[in-house]
């Protein structure tokens, strides 16, 4: 199979126009990199034999994704999958060795230097792991720093920066260096530097994972909070699967510089495509992840579709369980006033278990 | 290799960087066109007169008495410096400095500047003989009176021995800047001695004092006037008589050092213009007993050169007045 | 006076120290194996083609009869050739005006209001409150010893000098670490430069310039910028180099434009290290500012130089001590403001941040200079001066008199020269003369080898050639004998003292400030005593040499003890060891790659006194470089000053620890 099959969108929920498109993208370290993408035989090889046979390495091998207005875009994979050299890829922070970048349409690849400044000052920023916060500067004038160099005057973009600092709830440490501030703090300041500058796009780096596991949480939370208030597109790349699948509307998993399963995390959790990714995913709570509508089974007769407890097909798994358990029998689907089908037991407990939609046939036959 | 584009743009900068820094070099030292030599800036009766200041006290007399009468007398303002003899000579040439009092002989030099160059000129007689030899202290020749033979030397040698020296008796040199022709004397007249130089006139006279306080004996390159003579009595070692020429070639040298009548030397352009200054200077004539005076104040009582200038001003008026320019 | 720029390379020593001798055990008895086999090829050989002793004359090149000539050149040409007229006469011009307009900037602020200035400015640069209060302190106690000891006026002058040769060095110091700091080609071509710039004596800078600019203002400004800038050039480079990639690439990120990413965050984040490149620029400045005396550069160096030829210890100390206490406040200054980047927390009156303290300070300063030109003379009155060069020279008549002889036991400092010079010196200068010179070459080349690469081995063999090429063979070998002799002393005593303040933390306290003036004291204020004490011998030369390079050992090895990882000697002390095996069998073993250090140190600093030694009768190198300056022969001074460079090159080479790699200096 190749990454290509995978990297179509496989859901529709957000049909609108593609905020990034990339295509084929390409980014290989090392002697003549330049021809490793054009060699159909270098495609084939695996990382290791491609380093040995070629002395490069290929960070990023022939993705192609699209990312949505509005949506939240996680990309995820183990250390050295090639998802940091691929977010930088993006706004070309890094040189990509070929393919297509598009942002709104517009070729990212093919943009001169003041162009590329532009869409950095504008409409891509990005927060890093490590904050890359300016030490000598107290917090307001860190957040200020894009405005900065954008050529916003001193007062105007101070009041601009005290806003932001406010919304990611830092107010009264404006004048603190980044030095005198916890983890958390500094990846608020980082935060609001990104937004400070009202960007189309935000890029995310890890940023969560040089934190405490309970500071992250609420780092997590206040992403979450962010784009529920401004709705803005959001690119996340992390290691971590929960914080993955807690953000993610959609998620791409990397491995060895290729995407190998692009979809929300219903679709990761409940059908990996391939060993790799079901082993990734087999300790999540699946039941906090898929819904009920993968669960559901259609109605046997009339009556079911008429009595018992209601649960959207939406809602997770663990909330139609406690439904099911409550009232000791199966429960009713019901999308817009209809019954679309139903969940017992039985199904519930399948999806907790893992077992596939086929596995589940073979278990009832 | 996060710094791909980085790297570019670095190099970018650098280069927009080199080149305005080139550029505006360029402009400064174009744009103000020939610099000034430093010599015809202030020609006429300019009253400030530049003196150098050698390194031996003797020399330094010189300049305070002439120093504090051109400042008192005729109100001047003088600046001196100290440096190297041949260095002073270049200095000279280039208007640096206005005069050289004592000199103490610099054929090469002299020839160069004064005679082809035409930027110094002779500035006569300062009165005082200058005399360079070989010397043991007087305690030493009173008990050994033939040591003031050169030709005793030989016998004398392992009195002269020290660590340096080895199996020879040593001879001990002074700073580099003094002319020499030891090495050579020792070979062509078969001398069991071994110069050792002590790179300064201060760490010359810091050993003397040194045998001289522990009554012993030693030989050493030597020259009067020095104020130190006055405190060490010292007594000269007799060489194959000076003939003129016979130090002609320097590896064949096998005479006496010559007795030099020191001399003074001034900037062309200063000797013409310096008005009461420079007439003054060439004026400017005393002796040897004169200056050992002042330097042993310098010297010995440790009086700084104007006090000591000072003092000696005001205890000899008759001298100085025949210095004066005439009105 | 300051601690070394960067902590030498430590590669987790206590891991790999085992495995890393094995190897080294390992590798250097193969390369032993190699270099016996070649000594069996190549010794029979050079004896059959050579036979021994000196250096054949038919290999040498005379290269101080072109250099008489360049001289020559420029005498009859420097009033006429465009080289000089539209070029370095501006130079040396823009140079005599800039220095004159400091001195006389300086002077018409009067003595109180300069000290104000100057106290002032210590406050602020400290950061005001109370650790600016301390470094104010210090500030007017400097001024007040440079006044009463009758220094004001040359003070001033050699202030003036510093002002200017500071700034120009590191506008240029800046300039050319930022090239570095950009561009790693640059950064590859500068390194060597800076490199063999740091094993070069000051001495050696001085002819060149006499050469060209002739005695005077220019030539000694000229020298001290070239001789301080590179510590400011490679700390700028450091700096730039070693800027936190993450914040470089946020800045991208925001898309910051080349000349914006080096304002808003390479320059501000390279400014401790900038800071301390300051400071050490400062160091070697005011150095090089009183060695250049020689050339005519006036101020404190003068008077010292002068107070020589009288023999007058006395007032030489009375110049020396402000050179010294000028470091103090300069270097605590500078220090204190390193420190205070990135830590600075806003509290206190406005009135006292940023520019306000700046202008605050300038108000101050002429408030107390009007009040000055109003109310009193502008020279430091003359009856507040002390005069401490009787008693001093009375005491040193006094301790030279009682410690030169007749000691029972010890003998004295004359018997022990005398010794010292008959069963070390001698011998190991006769046995380095009567090697056959392509035996030395061998040598050479064989412990670089062993020490680095065939890279290493290929510069040293080459820069001892070109001292044989020269001309300069048996000199260069007496110079090189003094060397070792002090090298070894210098070691000795070093390593012992560094260990002892290591243990003992009162110890170091009371040793600091000495070993801090030690190194600041102008040399030749301490020749004469060496000179009354051991007198006109190679002795005195090597004496000269060890106080000057001790206090960089002493301070190294302290340094590189106290920095043992303490879990290791927890280790230890939790198995029973006792201190003496702690420090055997931990400490000093852990601290090998300070004490190789420090023997890399103790060789240039070491050879960069030689030249002193000349003026003490040290004679060989030294000598001609002090005749060459003295006497305006260029040939013999410029020739004499390229084999100190050479062998500074090849002792350099065969002390570094491990070559290639990069080390830290200290350049006191």
């Amino acid at each position: 199979m190749t990454a290509a099959e995978h990297t179509k969108p496989t859901t529709d929920t957000n049909a609108a126009e593609p905020v990034f498109s990339v295509r084929n993208l390409w980014k290989v370290f090392g002697p003549k990199a330049d021809r490793i993408p054009a060699n159909p035989e270098c495609a084939e090889l695996s990382a290791e034999e491609l380093r040995a046979r070629t002395g490069c390495t290929a960070a990023v091998r022939d993705v192609s994704f699209d990312v949505h207005k509005g949506e939240v875009f996680v990309v995820m994979g183990l250390s050295g999958s090639g998802k940091s050299t691929l977010v930088r890829c993006l706004t070309r922070l890094i040189e990509p060795t070929s393919g297509a970048i598009a942002i709104d349409g517009e070729d990212v690849l093919s943009m001169d230097k003041s162009r590329l400044r532009e869409l950095r000052r504008h409409r891509a920023s990005m927060v890093f792991q490590h904050f890359g916060l300016l030490p000598h500067r107290s917090v307001l004038d860190n957040v200020a720093y894009g405005l900065e160099i954008q050529g916003v005057g001193r007062a105007e973009r101070r009041a601009k920066a005290a806003e932001v600092v406010e919304k990611v709830g830092l107010a009264g440490m404006e004048e603190r260096r980044p030095g005198q501030l916890s983890g958390g703090q500094q990846q608020r300041v980082g935060l609001a530097r990104a937004l400070a500058v009202d960007p189309e796009v935000l890029l995310f780096d890890e940023p969560f994972s040089a934190l405490d596991p309970l500071i992250r949480r609420d780092m997590q939370e206040e992403v979450i909070r962010l784009h529920r208030e401004e709705g803005r597109t959001m690119v996340f790349i992390t290691h971590d699967l929960s914080e993955a699948l807690r953000l993610g509307d959609r998620i791409a998993l990397m491995r060895d510089g290729r995407i190998v399963q692009l979809g929300t995390p219903e679709e990761i959790v409940g059908s990996p495509a391939d060993d790799y990714v079901r082993d990734f995913v087999r300790d999540v709570a699946r039941e906090q992840v898929m819904t009920v509508r993968t669960a559901m089974r259609p109605a046997d007769d009339a009556r079911e579709t008429e009595t018992g407890a209601s649960v959207s097909p939406d809602a997770t798994v663990s909330a139609a369980i406690e439904a099911v358990a409550r009232t000791g029998e199966p429960a009713r689907v019901m999308e817009n006033g209809r019954c679309i089908g139903i969940v017992d037991h039985q199904g519930l407990l399948a999806v907790v278990a893992g077992l596939g939609p086929s596995d589940q046939k073979a278990v009832a036959a | 290799m996060r710094m791909n584009t980085g790297n570019t743009r670095n190099t970018r900068v650098l280069r927009t960087a080199t080149a305005a820094a080139a550029a505006l070099g360029l402009l400064a030292l174009s744009g103000c066109g020939a610099a000034e030599t430093g010599k015809s800036q202030e020609a006429g009766d300019k009253k400030t007169v530049k003196l150098t200041v050698p390194s031996w006290v003797g020399a330094q007399a010189n300049t305070a008495v002439a120093a504090y009468l051109l400042e008192k007398e005729l109100g001047y303002t003088v600046k001196t410096q100290q440096m190297g003899e041949v260095l002073a000579w270049d200095a000279l040439s280039k208007g640096d400095i206005d005069g050289i009092l004592e000199d103490w002989g610099h054929p090469k030099e002299e020839k160069s500047y004064v005679d082809t160059k035409k930027t110094v000129v002779r500035g006569g007689d300062l009165g005082v003989t200058g005399h360079i030899g070989w010397f043991v202290p007087k305690y030493f020749a009173d008990k050994h009176p033939d040591v003031t033979d050169w030709k005793n030397l030989n016998k004398y040698a392992d009195e002269f021995k020290t660590a340096e020296s080895g199996d020879k008796g040593e001879i001990l040199e002074g700073s580099p800047d003094y002319v020499t022709n030891d090495d050579a004397i020792i070979k062509n007249l078969k001398l069991n001695l071994k110069t050792n130089y002590s790179g300064s006139e201060a760490s010359q006279i810091t050993a003397m004092k040194k045998y001289a306080k522990a009554k012993k004996p030693f030989l050493t390159y030597w020259w009067t006037p020095q104020w130190l003579n006055a405190e060490i009595d010292m007594v000269e070692v007799k060489l194959p008589e000076y003939k003129e020429g016979c130090d002609a070639d320097p590896k064949k040298v096998a005479c006496a050092y010559p007795k030099t009548p020191l001399q003074k030397f001034f900037n062309a352009d200063f000797a013409k213009n310096g008005g009461k200054a420079a007439q003054f200077l060439k004026n400017f004539k005393w002796t040897t007993e004169q200056q050992n005076e002042v330097a042993l104040m310098i010297a010995d009582e440790k009086l700084s050169p104007e006090a000591a200038a000072e003092k000696w001003v005001k205890a000899n008026e008759s001298t100085w007045k025949a210095w004066m320019p005439k009105k | 006076m300051t601690a070394a720029v960067t902590a030498p390379p430590k590669d987790r020593p206590a891991v790999t120290a085992g495995r890393f001798a094995a190897v080294v055990r390992h590798r250097a008895g193969r390369k032993l194996l190699a270099l016996a086999v070649a000594a069996f090829v190549l010794v029979p050989l050079g004896a059959a083609l050579w036979g021994g002793g000196s250096w054949p004359a038919g290999l040498t090149v005379d290269v101080s009869g072109p250099l008489d000539d360049a001289n020559a050149w420029v005498i009859d040409n420097r009033e006429s050739h465009p080289l000089f007229l539209y070029f370095l006469l501006h130079l040396s011009n823009t140079a005599t005006d800039a220095v004159d307009a400091v001195y006389n900037g300086l002077d018409s602020l009067g003595w109180a209001g300069f000290a104000a200035m100057g106290v002032l400015f210590a406050w602020r640069a400290a950061g005001l409150g109370r650790r600016g209060a301390k470094t104010a302190g210090i500030a007017a106690v400097v001024f007040a010893v440079c006044g009463l000891l009758g220094m004001w006026d040359a003070t001033l002058l050699t202030i003036a000098l510093m002002v200017v040769a500071v700034t120009v060095a590191s506008v240029l110091g800046i300039l050319l670490g930022l090239a570095a700091g950009l561009s790693d080609r640059f950064h590859r071509m500068l390194r060597p430069v800076l490199d063999t710039m740091q094993v070069m004596p000051a001495f050696a800078y001085l002819l060149p310039f006499v050469l060209v600019f002739g005695t005077g203002t220019p030539a000694a400004l000229f020298c001290t910028v070239i001789y301080a800038a590179p510590p400011m050039a490679r700390l700028t480079a450091l700096g730039l180099r070693g800027a936190d990639a993450g914040v470089l690439e946020a800045s991208a990120s925001l898309g910051a434009g080349g000349w914006q990413r080096l304002w808003t965050a390479r320059l501000p984040l390279a400014r401790k290290e900038m800071l301390l490149g300051l400071n050490q620029t400062i160091m070697m400045a005011l150095s090089m500012v009183v060695i250049a005396a020689l050339v005519g550069a006036g101020g404190l160096g003068e008077e010292v130089y002068s107070a020589l030829s009288t023999v007058d210890v006395g007032k030489a100390l009375a110049a020396g001590i402000p050179i010294v206490l000028i470091a103090v406040w300069l270097d605590r200054t500078t220090a204190a403001a390193g420190e205070r980047i990135g830590t600075s927390v806003p509290g206190g009156s406005r009135l006292l941040h940023g520019w306000r303290a700046w202008a605050l300070v300038a108000a101050v300063t002429a408030a107390v200079a009007a009040a000055n030109r109003a109310l009193a003379p502008l020279t430091w009155p003359e009856g507040w001066t002390y005069d401490i060069s009787t008693p001093v020279n009375k005491a040193q008549d006094w301790v030279t008199e009682h410690l030169a002889s007749g000691i029972p036991v010890l003998g004295g400092t004359e018997v022990w020269s005398e010794n010292f010079t008959l069963w070390v010196l001698n011998p190991l200068r006769d046995g380095l003369v009567w090697l056959p010179w392509w035996a030395l070459l061998l040598t050479v080349a064989a412990l670089a080898w062993l020490v680095g690469s065939w890279a290493t081995a290929l510069t040293s063999t080459l820069a001892m050639g070109a001292i044989g090429v020269l001309g300069v063979w048996t000199k260069s070998l007496d110079t090189l004998s003094q060397v070792i002799a002090a090298l070894f002393v210098t070691l000795l005593l070093g390593f012992a003292l560094g260990i002892a303040a290591a243990r003992a933390g009162r110890f170091e306290r009371w040793m600091r400030p000495v070993l801090d003036a030690m190194q600041t004291m102008p040399q030749f204020v301490y020749l004469i005593p060496v000179v009354a004490l051991f007198g006109v011998t190679r002795a005195s030369a090597i004496i000269a040499a060890v106080v000057y390079a001790l206090p960089a050992v002493v301070r190294i090895t302290t340094q590189g003890i106290r920095e043992v990882d303490p879990s290791a000697l927890e280790a230890s002390r939790s198995l029973g060891a006792g201190s003496r095996q702690q420090l055997f069998q931990v400490q000093l073993p852990l601290a090998r790659p300070a004490l190789q250090l420090a023997v890399n140190q103790g060789v240039v600093l070491v050879l960069a006194v030689v030249v002193v030694g000349g003026l003490v009768g040290g004679g060989a190198l030294g000598y001609d470089v002090v005749k060459g300056l003295s006497r305006g022969e260029m040939g013999v001074g410029m020739t004499a000053g390229a084999a100190i460079v050479c062998l500074g090159l090849v002792l350099d080479r065969l002390t570094q620890p491990g070559a290639g790699r990069s080390r830290g200096r200290n350049d006191g």
